[in-house]
């Protein structure tokens, strides 16, 4: 009996460890710490969007902490690699090593990368709507013909917004040369209310915004003194047309036609296992597979983009070496304030 | 239907949970509706509103609880609730404190949504004039209530203010990413530089708690806050004198509300210095007088009317609490901006209607049980405090959702209180200066860059000029103030 008693015991155990070591994450906590301190920005509404199916797939109780991007890295340096603490971000998470705003030890190396949970192409720039230009390419010639005129362009140091008219400007440089670029004078700001703020007040001229928080102030019946207009989407939303994209003007990316979108990758601490990993992508898998996942993205004008984790890995890494080109190429921006 | 069952369980489940929220030291408003923001994935706009705005009302009313009973804000805003709340508390008029800041709390509250109601668009267009260069005037408006707090130690006052602003700008700058003011060592802790929840919790409770425990804590009933059966009790009557002073603090919660970025703290700050400063007897600030409760509360409370207006009629925030109310609309597929009400009218009659309701909530859930929650200053201080000391470690555990280096922070920060005490530096004008020199400084540089270095606007903008007049004023009050003070203890000498 007791021999019996001690084999069925070790046939539960043996089950009960085989089961326990399918899923990672099943009737697990998870962390899920994102690079912005907003509960309405991109990083947020996309994060939040995927967790809530991502929860399903996995059999795990995931909570977003919108904690801000220092407090975030810093996070990915102390978690435990259990795959039970994510970083969701976006692109500024190797921009901002780029542009010198954080160390070597922050850089994608010091990450395992995770699936591409989604894109947002929404990012775009905006002028007054009652500004003498209607697109980028009328801005820069506007500014040539007229010496003596300036743009502002508010831009958070080392973001997407940085790195988009680091774009922009090379473009520029390039297209009109260095008398009609040295006209460009940045101002730096943070959030997208304050920079809406500097416009209204008049201290600046071009605002880059998010597509889908600012459309409402492009629309009729908004008061002529918020009203703006769009100069120019960085890429194409899904659904949304007769906009002044960057690259029907001719600007180019590193010699491509201009197309750039927000990457919102999931990150993980370094020595992460990859068994942890090919889980979370193979319920991403099923996420991105689901109508009810596509039709909430689409709410949102966000792009359905799974990428598995190895794809996400070699796309982040060149994209990185694009923006790196892009960045070098461009003066500091203490000396264009 | 904009109300309904439904609506008013949710409201006053709101209201509760925010209530808890505001009341314990390093629980904000601000993250009650961060943590109840997905939640309202399952409910339509009207429901979700309900609950949020509850969080909002509940949040900014229960930090009144822990500044009056045991001299430590619950949040930013009640700093100035401790400076006359708690003295009553200590004489025996807890209770009668409370109610009299829950009813104030009501009425600053009503005003605001008055204003919201009827006003919008003309407030809207009134912020609007308000460049960066007005909002760093008002910010340094805002700071000169330090010298009206450091009376009788004025330049002890004004050094510890500077030093708050000083720490404040410990970290990463935030304009171009670079340290400054660091130590060698701490840019990796100290990149966003002290949280404001940890120092206030430190200045105020840990260094209260280190104060005890120098003294003796003891287990007998003696060391008990006197009650006494004969403290004057809580009437509306007693309301009466205070018109002005509501109304004067309400308006400027409300204006300082409609700002987007000045916060809450300014608010409360500009309505208790601007209280003393037109009382007729300023000499008893700060000794456990009605009025600076009154003014203090009243305004903290109009300030969550205030709010809403640039979010609603600009798409701008007018707070952080109600920059996470911006995230409510977007999950449920709403844009808040210069159309919003406009495209949205059921909407915007549901917002108003919800404020209403969790005003009136806020006034039944808090008014009537807080004769029990008074009895805490009856608790032994040896039982008390050690629940106290969990809860600020909890509290500055949670402000970022979990950093250890928060909680040092804290400690850090209550020695260095307790030895400010010690040496007789004042700590409120130090937390002044810490919660207003970020703001100060951010809208300093806006302003600058904006003008491309000239310090022209400054002094040309109508609205400056304005703000300067209403700067010297003060500033010339408080200096007579002090003189005359020094005469009568001269002549007294």
């Amino acid at each position: 009996m007791k021999k019996l008693v001690s084999l069925l015991l070790v046939v539960v155990m043996v089950l009960g460890l085989a089961s326990a070591s399918a899923s990672v994450y099943e009737g697990q906590r998870v962390r899920v710490v994102i690079g912005s301190t907003s509960t309405s920005g991109d990083t947020y509404m996309c994060t939040e969007t995927v967790c809530r199916y991502l929860s399903k797939y996995l059999g795990a109780d995931i909570k977003v902490d919108a904690v801000g991007a220092a407090e975030a890295f810093n996070t990915m340096k102390t978690a435990k690699n259990d795959g039970l603490t994510i970083m969701s971000f976006h692109d500024m998470t190797y921009l901002s090593v780029l542009f010198g705003s954080y160390d070597e030890s922050y850089s994608l190396d010091h990450y395992v990368i995770g699936p591409r949970i989604g894109q947002n192409p929404g990012s775009c720039f905006y002028v007054r709507a009652d500004a003498p230009y209607a697109t980028m390419k009328e801005i820069a010639e506007y500014l040539k013909a007229n010496p003596e005129e300036t743009c502002v362009v508010a831009i958070e140091h080392g973001s997407v917004s940085h790195v988009g008219f680091a774009a922009y400007y090379v473009w520029v440089k390039e297209t009109y040369g260095e008398d009609v670029a040295g006209q460009f004078r940045v101002a730096l700001s943070g959030s997208t209310s304050t920079k809406l703020q500097m416009l209204w007040d008049g201290n600046i001229d071009l605002l880059f915004a998010d597509y889908s928080g600012q459309k409402q102030y492009t629309e009729e019946g908004v008061e002529a003194d918020l009203k703006l207009k769009f100069s120019g989407m960085m890429d194409d939303i899904p659904g949304v047309e007769g906009l002044p994209m960057m690259y029907e003007d001719g600007i180019t990316l590193a010699g491509e036609p201009f197309h750039f979108s927000k990457d919102f990758l999931f990150y993980l601490p370094e020595g992460t296992p990859a068994e942890v990993v090919a889980e979370l992508d193979a319920a991403m898998e099923k996420v991105a597979a689901d109508p009810e996942f596509q039709a909430a993205m689409d709410a949102l004008t966000y792009k359905n983009a799974f990428l598995p984790s190895a794809e996400a890995k070699t796309y982040i890494y060149e994209k990185s070496d694009t923006m790196k080109e892009i960045i070098d190429a461009m003066p500091s921006v203490d000396d264009m304030m | 239907m904009v109300i309904g069952v439904t609506h008013v369980l949710l409201a006053l489940f709101g209201v509760a949970v925010g209530i808890v929220f505001g009341a314990v030291p390093g629980m904000t408003a601000t993250m009650a509706l961060a943590v109840f923001l997905p939640l309202t994935y399952a409910f339509d706009m009207a429901e979700s509103l309900y609950l949020l705005l509850g969080l909002y009302v509940g949040g900014i009313s229960g930090g009144l609880i822990p500044a009056i009973l045991i001299n430590i804000p619950g949040t930013p805003s009640s700093l100035t609730t401790t400076f006359d709340g708690y003295p009553m508390a200590k004489r025996g008029e807890g209770e009668r404190a409370l109610k009299l800041g829950i009813t104030v709390s009501l009425i600053g509250g009503l005003i605001s949504l008055v204003f919201l109601a009827v006003l919008t668009p003309q407030l809207a267009l009134l912020a609007r004039q308000f460049s960066a260069v007005e909002k760093f005037l008002i910010i340094f408006f805002a700071m000169t209530v330090i010298a009206a707090l450091s009376k009788g130690a004025l330049a002890k006052g004004i050094f510890a203010g500077f030093a708050g602003v000083l720490i404040k700008l410990m970290g990463y700058m935030a304009t171009n990413n670079k340290p400054r003011l660091l130590i060698p060592g701490t840019e990796s802790v100290l990149r966003s530089g002290f949280q404001l929840l940890p120092v206030l919790i430190g200045l105020f409770a840990i260094a209260t708690l280190f104060k005890e425990a120098e003294t003796g804590m003891k287990y007998s009933k003696s060391d008990m806050v006197e009650t006494s059966k004969d403290a004057p009790k809580f009437k509306v009557s007693q309301l009466r004198g205070q018109g002005v002073n509501i109304i004067r603090s309400s308006l400027l919660g409300l204006f300082m509300g409609i700002l987007p970025g000045v916060g809450g703290s300014a608010a409360s700050l500009m309505a208790y210095s601007q209280a003393k400063t037109w009382s007729k007897h300023p000499e008893k600030f700060g000794s456990g007088i009605d009025d600076g409760l009154v003014a203090s509360e009243s305004s903290n409370n109009a300030l969550t009317g205030g709010a809403l207006i640039p979010l609603l009629s600009l798409g701008i925030p007018g707070d952080s609490t109600t920059a996470v109310l911006v995230g409510a609309f977007m999950l449920q597929g709403l844009q808040v901006g210069p159309l919003f009400i406009t495209e949205n009218p059921e909407i915007w009659t549901s917002i108003l209607v919800a404020l209403l309701v969790c005003n009136l909530l806020m006034f039944l859930v808090m008014y009537y049980p807080i004769k029990w929650i008074a009895k805490i200053v009856q608790i032994p201080k040896g039982r008390l405090y050690p629940v106290i000391l969990m809860m600020c470690v909890v509290g500055a555990f949670c402000c970022r959702s979990g950093v250890m280096f928060d909680v040092w922070a804290m400690l850090i920060f209550g020695v260095l209180a307790y030895f400010m005490g010690k040496f007789k530096f004042p700590t409120a004008p130090f937390l002044i200066g810490f919660i207003l020199g970020g703001d100060l400084e951010q809208y300093f540089i806006e302003a600058l860059q904006g003008s491309r270095g000239s310090f022209e606007p400054f002094f040309t903008r109508p609205g400056a000029i304005i703000i300067w007049v209403c700067i010297i004023a003060s500033m010339a009050y408080v200096v007579y103030d002090n003189m005359k003070d020094h005469k009568k203890a001269k002549a007294a000498k």
